[in-house]
């Protein structure tokens, strides 16, 4: 399909940008908007890896055709920290070790990010559900698990 | 839990270690992986894979592909030697010559301004086949008048070995008991999150560099160079974070790398080049499938004679490391217990399926599936509780193994009582099932290459008074440079935040063997150790020399006896000074003991062994047959543990690839199509699949690691396959011989239906 302008908020700012509505979003984010913290690891819907916000909702980007975006709100992992200044989330990550080679934290984090955005205190099978459609190979997801369990009791306390 | 094992094994409670500072790169999202890497002027490249299983390519007319804009080049077998590489048999080709051997193999491929135009014109490209027969199983292969897949591998065998130790067929004879049973378990692919993905870079000045994430980087631009008949020293690997390796990236996919690097020295411009994830699965390189055959003589009370082993592994159209999988497979689970006599015999076989190579563990957690589930059926059979058959026979410290292992520290016993106590052996609840699994694992390969047994590393100050370690040993998350960083740290008295590990080019960093056999904290720590300590030494003599009486570092300074402390920055610009432009340098090389390593295999390979025993239970639905796995078990010497936060990620994430193993992955195949090449139908474990998982340390140290440390890394999957099956057998009260252990097997073993 020919470009088209879609003007949508990304990480808090609005923006107009020309390219394929039918190109998937996550195609734009990396190939177009250079946002590389979104990771690509099956381009079907199958793994996370490049999951982001749509409206504080958690979405696979390899699924959602750019033109969808049109007028909402997506949030990607560049969102989360400034410099270094860490989210709750990423530095509960790195201290509970849920961190090994890297590739599906930022679709694991998003989908963190999401499920306290709702619920601010969520049970250990709440934080499994919501983190069941990001495969993980390296840490088999206790730490990523005690990591968001320790945000969101951090985040209760203050 | 016996009391010295008490005080020895560490409490559960997680400090929070020393973390890299890459680690703050992954999760801003700013960590460079190679699926990121973009360079200015950048083509990408696209391959054309063969549609059958096997045939001869009559013509390939590329024509059509060079007239579409912005296609840059078109290369095909023309554009190399028809002279076959490997890394163990000379086999492969990086495009085909003439003869496709399976669905995927590489025909052509092309270099174009993006992706789009690239997968356009490899379409493009017309290839004019003459469908061969196929083969598809490794029996139907060995037989007479089957089709053959390489003129120089008749009989379609690609590596054999047969062994005899002792006297096996006298044992069985003696023996009181003999068990058999066969076998069976399926191709596993690595299923790293990140494909693999490089970019090749050619110029006349600098010659070829490769940009990808490799565990070996070393081994896999000394094939390169050979292959594109380059001189060594004219080939880099320059690598990004790495997503995930487990063994799949050690050689990685290196027909890939040699494609791209022909699309690059053609066009000279820099090619990109990845896998999708369905190139992964069609044309990766996935762990070999086996069917093992296995007996064991043993005496009444318990005490194994003999083993005999008969295994056929499906090697697919071509090797890679296949037969180093197929021997490590035929005999690492011989020297878990004392066992005098042993005859084995193991084919490689070719197959007109997907080439194979390795994963995680070399093909020891299959094996293990096998031997160990024959343990638990001797045991059914003698009347002899598991445990106490495991703990007769069970190898210990100061042993020689039947293969001629040096057991130099050796804690099994100890890991194997701890296990059953813990998963509750002696007070077990009823309608669930319990299993046991010991293992072995080699730590340090030193016969890979016997005149290059070990690793250097240096260690520089540099000006501003911090340490860089430079080493060609790699970390992709497991853990390695954090583990030599506290190493380094700790032998120069410095803060590990003072610290910083070189690695990722070949360019800079000393030649290594790189992440596998478990060599980084064993062989590559202890070279780090080295450097650190001859830096620390030299430091000291400068600091002597530079005025100040010293006696040791501590925070970033020389202790001097009077109190005196020197900046070490200041010490590193004294010494740049008088030098004109030098740093003080610490080399270190460990070389372990020349190996007694003979022809036959026998001898010691590794410097030294890790050691586990794992636990399970389970919970089967008789209606339905559904597993439900309670808890995991995992009780490991690995010596003395360097960063506690990292090795329990090692095992909780070992125990989960050891699950999926167990009850959901493996190949499956249709007339040589792989059926599953997708992660919905190749299914890994998620977050609601695994169990609880306790780990234990028993560290009693060993003599040869750097600080009394074992490795840790591939070990932690291999003794989940045994514990599962033997505990779904206690269930279901009897084994089911074939992975994945699914819902629909256990149901029709204990309907009692056959099998297909």
């Amino acid at each position: 399909m020919d470009n088209q302008e879609v003007v949508f908020t990304l990480n808090e700012e609005l923006v107009r940008v020309y390219a394929d509505p039918a190109e998937s979003l996550l195609t734009v984010l990396r190939d177009k908007l250079g946002l590389f913290g979104t990771k690509v690891g099956c381009g079907r819907g199958e793994c996370g890896a490049c999951t982001v916000l749509l409206d504080d909702q958690p979405v696979n980007s390899c699924l959602i055709p750019f033109g969808k975006v049109e007028g909402r709100r997506i949030e990607t992992i560049e969102n989360l920290s400034r410099g270094e200044e860490y989210h709750p989330i990423q530095k509960a990550f790195v201290e509970k070790g849920a961190v090994q080679c890297g590739f599906c934290s930022p679709g694991m984090i998003m989908s963190a990010h999401a499920l306290l955005k709702t619920n601010p205190q969520p049970s250990l099978q709440e934080i499994k559900t919501a983190i069941s459609g990001n495969l993980c190979r390296c840490t088999g997801y206790k730490q990523i698990e005690e990591a968001i369990a320790s945000a969101a009791e951090k985040k209760s306390r203050r | 839990m016996p009391k010295d094992l008490e005080t020895l094994t560490r409490e559960k409670k997680v400090e929070t270690d020393f973390q890299s500072s890459e680690v703050w790169a992954k999760v801003a999202g700013k960590a460079v992986y190679g699926i990121d890497l973009i360079l200015p002027g950048m083509l990408y490249g696209k391959i054309l894979r063969s549609p059958h299983p096997h045939a001869r390519i009559k013509s390939i007319d590329t024509s059509a592909a060079e007239s579409i804009s912005g296609v840059r080049t078109v290369i095909t077998a023309e554009n190399f030697s028809c002279k076959p590489y490997g890394i163990v048999v000379d086999d492969e080709l990086p495009l085909a010559c003439g003869r496709v051997r399976y669905i995927g193999d590489e025909v052509a491929a092309v270099a174009a301004v993006d992706w789009k135009t690239a997968e356009e014109a490899a379409k493009a490209i017309k290839v004019e086949y003459e469908v061969l027969p196929s083969v598809f199983k490794p029996e139907e292969a060995l037989a007479e008048g089957s089709p053959q897949l390489h003129e120089d591998f008749p009989g379609n065998v690609a590596w054999q070995r047969d062994l005899e130790r002792g006297d096996a067929d006298a044992a069985f004879g003696d023996a009181d008991l003999v068990v058999e049973s066969a076998f069976s378990i399926p191709a596993i692919h690595a299923a790293y999150l990140e494909p693999i993905a490089c970019v090749a870079v050619n110029d006349n000045y600098t010659g070829l560099t490769l940009h990808t994430a490799l565990q070996s980087p070393d081994s896999v631009r000394t094939i390169v160079a050979k292959v594109l008949e380059m001189p060594l020293s004219r080939v880099r690997v320059v690598g990004p974070v790495m997503g995930g390796g487990f063994g799949g990236k050690v050689y990685g996919n290196l027909n890939l790398y040699i494609i791209s690097s022909m699309l690059a020295i053609k066009t000279g411009s820099p090619v990109k080049m990845l896998l999708t994830r369905e190139e992964e699965f069609i044309a990766g390189r996935p762990m070999i499938a086996a069917e093992i055959k296995l007996k064991m003589a043993l005496c009444r009370d318990g005490t194994i004679l003999a083993r005999e082993s008969d295994i056929i592994t499906d090697n697919g159209a071509y090797s890679a490391q296949a037969p180093w999988v197929s021997k490590t497979i035929s005999e690492r689970n011989d020297s878990v217990y004392r066992i005098p006599n042993i005859k084995t015999r193991v084919r490689l076989v070719y197959t007109n399926k997907v080439p194979t190579g390795q994963y995680r563990s070399y093909g020891n957690q299959a094996a293990n599936f096998a031997t160990e589930s024959l343990i638990d059926m001797a045991a059914k059979k003698l009347g002899i509780d598991p445990l106490q058959l495991r703990l007769l026979n069970c190898t210990r410290k100061g042993d020689l193994t039947v293969h001629g292992l040096q057991i130099k520290s050796c804690a099994l016993a100890d890991c194997l009582q701890a296990a059953a106590d813990e998963i509750g052996w002696e007070k077990k609840i009823r309608g669930r099932g319990y299993g046991l699994s010991a293992a072995i694992h080699a730590n340090g390969s030193i016969v890979f290459d016997k005149n290059f047994r070990g690793a250097s590393a240096l260690a520089r100050l540099e000006l501003d008074g911090r340490v860089t370690i430079f080493t060609g040993e790699q970390d992709y998350g497991q853990g390695a440079h954090t583990a030599f960083t506290i190493i380094a740290a700790r032998a120069l008295g410095l803060p590990p935040g003072l610290v910083t590990i070189q690695s990722r080019d070949t360019l800079i960093s000393p030649f290594s063997l790189g992440a596998l056999a478990m060599r980084q904290t064993t062989i590559g720590g202890r070279a780090v150790q080295l450097a650190a300590e001859k830096l620390r030494e030299k430091i000291e003599i400068t600091a002597v020399e530079a005025g100040s009486e010293s006696t040791g570092l501590r925070e970033g300074a020389v202790n001097g006896s009077s109190a005196n402390l020197i900046d070490l920055a200041a010490l590193a610009r004294y010494y740049h000074g008088k030098t004109s432009g030098l740093n003080l340098v610490g080399e270190g090389k460990y070389v372990p003991e020349e190996s007694d390593y003979d022809e036959s295999g026998y001898g010691n390979i590794s410097v030294t062994y890790s050691f586990a025993a794992h636990a399970a239970e389970v919970e089967i639905d008789r209606t339905t047959g559904e597993l439900t796995l309670h808890r995991i078990v995992a009780v490991h010497d690995s010596g003395r543990i360097i960063n506690l936060l990292s090795a329990i990620g090692q095992v909780y994430g070992g125990v989960t690839q050891g699950l999926g193993m167990s009850c959901y992955e493996g190949y499956l195949f249709e007339a040589g199509r792989v059926a599953n090449s997708t992660f919905a139908d190749y299914k890994i474990p998620t977050s609601l699949d695994v169990p609880v998982i306790d780990y234990q340390f028993v560290e009693r140290g060993d003599p040869e690691g750097p600080y009394g440390s074992k490795g840790l890394g591939e070990i932690v999957m291999v003794p989940v396959l045994g514990a599962i099956a033997n505990a779904v057998a206690d269930a279901a009260g009897d084994w089911v011989t074939d992975l994945p252990i699914t819902a629909e097997k256990i149901y029709q073993l204990m309907a009692g239906w056959e099998c297909e």
